[in-house]
């Protein structure tokens, strides 16, 4: 089976809900949450999570922290802010009414 | 808001310093060691579970760029390295460097100078309150004639108008003796009217201005000091109000002090100001003064002007003897005083353009130059991946971090240039107050700065970037035709230059032709061992005609005694000092001109022996000698402009005209040779004298011709007149050569400015030409080795190289001459003498460039004609 990959534009969305469920979170374990929640069929590129985490930084979505993780080790965890927890509950109404559209167009006659 | 929270988080990005890598590198390593781990756990060995989790994770490398661009400084980033990396390569080469610095400096350097001058000029805001709404309003004849106006009419026009707020007359303005506070000294002030202050919109800041009524003749004198005076002469003492100051030996009580930072133009030198007192003995026909007013609120500039009209028309059927074509010209204050200076500074400011595109031009060869050295490692910049963009980037940092040290150094030089300017333009340029470094002047040298790096830095950044990499580093044969392009370019490049330069000795040697022959024009006088200086009587002390008459007798008398003096006499104006006393010129028996100014003549007055001294031929008839005094006939002398104007083929001997200064009908004795009055190259004004004695004025100019040289008979000249008034100065004392040079002071500048232009054209040029010469020759040594060995002749080879100079200097005087014939029309005005299109001076130019081309190529040409064939052929 190979990796598919997530519909573009909605990482942040995905790291973002993450966040929300789970509160603080290192980036491997965010890498994590996503691959056991959706039953390993988005497969991330752990990497390209970094990039997305220094964006939401600048636009105040989360914040970031250094803490222990579970075995002790230094990690930075990122946390969701307030206006973080808005923007996500718009992506998601926002993602969910087209897929909603999406789904009554291709429904079968 | 989000916005501007998400700028603070950038901006606080930029302090963290390393900071972000570290932390970016740990948090990295923690992910890939968990997964690491995480991997392990079903089994698989350490090595290949990190190699698994570095799969999964990605690029890391390309990731940590990507993260670091995220908040967007990226930029900034790169421009740092490319400074550093500027800075350092510019470093390794401080003989280019230096040279293009200076160059720069002195391109730059000379614009923010003339830009200064044409801020001060033209768009510099006068720091007066709403100084759009003052106007100068100026008496204008319709023929063109004499822009002053007379006291009379000023009355007229601020009894009559509706239009303005306030008027008042420009200060004029006069040197005085300051006694009773130490040593006498001189010092400065300008007479002028109650409203100036007001026109103005200045407020003293320590008494008040004068009023309307100190301003009659027989009020109490008093004076305003301005804020430096003040502080000077007075210490800044509050209570100067009320105390008096001795001018002249007249006593002047102070009421009131100017605001620190007063500027008029003009005034500069005043340490104070005083009422006219209303000379109303001067008729309606003597126009000196200038007129300034403040345009009351809701009226345009139009209104104002067809009311003065109006009123001008009024006083031409009230006072149809003096006032006839008189009308008036009201126009902003700036207009006014910019019409001297406006051609000139104009005419400086387009050509220092052409010098700093010259400079520019210039940087951009020598770029290119360095360029083919740098040709390796800008091939491996591009094979590791920087874009063109970016090696034109780097380039570019290059030129502009050279434009911007040249622009600093530059400022310097206009520091310089603007002193220089201050002391020597002449003083109806008005322009001392304004030539300083004001921030829009500091913001201009910056602009421009930046232009000329990104100018000069395009076409070698656009050649550069252009390269293949490959067949660079191969370093084989391709790189010999890459270099005959670049070659080509630089050819081009001095081409350009030296049209530019064409462009710019044409204009030097046309204004150098035209001041030497305004230098050797006839003046009318014998300027050689003539020494002049000025007398100014003070009223106080001599108040009567007769002890005027007395002084001036008997300082002649003295003056003629002396040992080496061939001649002394005093004179009312001295030539080429302009300072003209106009009056009409009535002819008894004949009917009296309609228009006045028509028959304006000029006025002077003169002692016997005078037109003797200064070298003037006498035509007909006599020069006064003793027995002209107060009681006898009444006489004059005319130049012979006069006589030829208004006694066309008649004597004028014997013949009698009214003298508009006092009324008498005087007796024309004889008629003399006519001077210049303000430049040599003016035709002569009809003019005429009288004795002295018979018409005493307290100021007049002496002239004395010395059997040596002049400039020793200063002393005795200094204790005759203090022999019998030891508190007279003697002012400004010049040689009369040196009279004659300094009415042509504004020519010169024009010309001293274009020459040093010149030089520096000159200069670049033959840097140019050596550079593309010398450079040929190194690439070429190869073929010249081959050359010499298959047996050219020393000559040969510098003949060969010599034309590789002169070739694009060709090209260059070809391009440039028609330009120049074509721009050099815009010098027409500012000749005297010559056509805009001198044959000489157009064929010159081309002959010194070629002389300089050949020149510049000399030293590479004797080098390339010394190689050793064996080494050229053996290093390949």
């Amino acid at each position: 089976m190979g990796k598919t990959e997530i519909p573009p534009g909605t990482l942040y969305m995905l790291i973002l809900r993450s966040l929300d469920r789970n509160g603080p979170m290192h980036g491997y374990g965010i890498a994590q949450h996503i691959q056991q929640m959706s039953e390993s069929v988005l497969q991330v590129e752990e990497g390209s999570l970094y990039p997305a985490l220094q964006r939401m930084l600048i636009k105040g979505w989360v914040k970031a922290e250094w803490g222990l993780s579970e075995n002790n080790r230094r990690a930075r965890f990122y946390k969701l802010t307030p206006a973080g927890r808005k923007q996500v509950t718009a992506e998601v109404a926002e993602f969910t009414r087209v897929i909603e559209a999406i789904t009554r167009v291709i429904q079968p006659a | 808001m989000e916005r501007l929270g998400e700028l603070w988080r950038r901006l606080l990005f930029l302090f963290q310093g390393s900071r972000f890598n570290r932390e970016m590198e740990e948090e990295i390593r923690f992910h890939l060691e968990s997964k690491t781990e995480r991997i392990r756990e079903s089994g698989i060995s350490a090595d290949e579970a990190r190699y698994a989790a570095r799969r999964r994770f990605g690029n890391a490398a390309a990731l940590k760029e990507k993260t670091r661009e995220a908040w967007g400084w990226s930029g900034l980033d790169r421009l740092a390295q490319d400074v550093k990396f500027a800075v350092r390569s510019l470093s390794r080469n401080p003989a280019f460097t230096l040279i293009v610095v200076l160059t720069l400096a002195f391109g730059i350097g000379v614009n923010t100078a003339i830009f200064s001058a044409v801020n001060a000029l033209l768009l510099n805001p006068y720091p007066f309150p709403e100084a759009d709404r003052i106007v100068s309003v100026d008496a204008r004849h319709i023929s063109g004639k004499n822009g002053a106006t007379g006291y009379q009419d000023f009355l007229d026009w601020q009894r009559q108008n509706t239009v303005f707020e306030s008027m008042a007359i420009t200060p004029w303005t006069g040197e005085y003796t300051l006694t009773g506070q130490g040593e006498p000294q001189r010092i400065a002030g300008g007479g002028t009217t109650a409203d100036f202050l007001r026109v103005l919109g200045i407020h003293p800041v320590l008494g008040r201005f004068f009023t309307t009524e100190e301003d009659q003749p027989s009020a109490p004198r008093v004076a305003v000091l301005t804020y430096e005076s003040w502080r000077k002469r007075f210490n800044a003492d509050p209570g100067v109000l009320g105390r008096a100051m001795t001018l002249d030996g007249t006593q002047l009580t102070i009421v009131g002090v100017l605001p620190p930072g007063f500027v008029f133009p003009g005034i500069e030198a005043c340490g104070f100001f005083t009422p006219l007192h209303g000379p109303s003995t001067l008729g309606r026909t003597q126009h000196q003064y200038g007129v300034v007013a403040r345009l009351k609120s809701g009226i345009s500039l139009e209104q104002a002007q067809s009311e003065m009209s109006t009123i001008a028309r009024r006083l031409e059927q009230q006072y149809p003897a003096t006032n006839t074509g008189w009308g008036v010209k009201v126009q902003p204050l700036r207009d006014a005083l910019a019409e001297w200076a406006r051609t000139p500074v104009m005419f400086l400011f387009s050509t220092v353009g052409f010098v700093l595109l010259l400079a520019c031009v210039n940087v951009s060869g020598l770029m290119l130059a360095r360029a083919s050295a740098r040709g390796k490692e800008i091939a491996i910049r591009s094979s590791l991946g920087a874009g063109r963009g970016r090696i034109v980037r780097q380039i570019l940092t290059e030129t502009v971090l050279l434009s911007a040290t040249g622009g600093a150094a530059g400022i310097l030089l206009a520091l310089w240039l603007m002193d220089v300017l201050r002391k020597v333009a002449p003083q109806q340029y008005a322009l001392d107050a304004g030539l300083h470094l004001s921030p829009a002047v500091l913001l201009f040298t910056l602009l421009v700065s930046l232009l000329t790096g990104i100018v000069s830095g395009f076409v070698p950044a656009w050649n550069a970037s252009g390269a293949e990499p490959s067949s660079t580093l191969k370093n084989d044969g391709n790189a010999w035709s890459r270099s005959r392009s670049r070659n080509r370019l630089m050819s081009s490049l001095v081409a350009g230059e030296v049209a530019l330069s064409v462009i710019l000795l044409a204009g030097a040697g046309l204004l150098a032709k035209s001041f030497i022959l305004a230098m050797h024009v006839d003046t009318g006088i014998r300027a050689d061992r003539l020494l002049t200086f000025r007398l100014a009587l003070p009223q106080a002390k001599y108040s009567s005609k007769q002890q005027a008459a007395a002084f001036y007798r008997d300082l002649m008398d003295r003056l003629r005694s002396s040992p080496g003096v061939d001649a002394a006499a005093a004179v009312s104006t001295l030539p080429m000092t302009g300072g003209m006393q106009s009056g009409a010129f009535e002819v008894e028996g004949r009917p009296k001109a309609a228009d006045w100014v028509d028959t304006s003549v000029q006025y002077s007055r003169s002692t016997p022996g005078y037109f003797h001294a200064a070298g003037i031929p006498i035509l007909y008839g006599r020069d006064f000698d003793a027995q002209d005094t107060d009681s006898s006939l009444p006489v004059g002398i005319v130049n012979d402009t006069l006589a030829r104007r208004f006694f066309p083929g008649q004597d004028p001997i014997g013949q009698r005209y009214k003298d508009a200064y006092d009324g008498k009908w005087r007796t024309i004795v004889g008629v003399a040779g006519s001077v210049k009055s303000q430049q040599p190259m003016n035709p002569p004004v009809p003019g005429l004298f009288c004795p002295h004695a018979q018409s005493p004025s307290n100021w007049m100019w002496i002239t004395l011709r010395s059997r040596g040289d002049e400039a020793e008979l200063t002393g005795m000249a200094r204790a005759a007149v203090q022999g019998l008034d030891p508190d007279l100065p003697l002012l400004k004392i010049r040689t009369m050569r040196e009279v004659v040079s300094d009415s042509l002071s504004g020519t010169r500048l024009l010309m001293q400015f274009l020459a040093g232009f010149a030089v520096f054209a000159l200069l670049l040029d033959a840097i140019g030409i050596y550079g593309i010469v010398d450079y040929s020759v190194r690439q070429r040594k190869h073929e010249m080795g081959i050359r010499v060995a298959l047996g050219a002749s020393y000559r040969n080879v510098i003949g060969l190289v010599l034309r590789k100079g002169a070739l694009p200097a060709a090209v260059g005087v070809l391009l440039g001459l028609p330009v120049a014939l074509a721009a050099s029309g815009m010098l027409r005005a500012l000749l005297y003498g010559i056509s805009p299109r001198d044959l000489t001076v157009f064929a010159g130019v081309p002959v010194v460039l070629l002389i300089v081309a050949l020149g510049a190529s000399f030293l590479p040409a004797r080098r390339a004609a010394k190689v050793d064939p064996i080494v050229a052929l053996r290093c390949e």
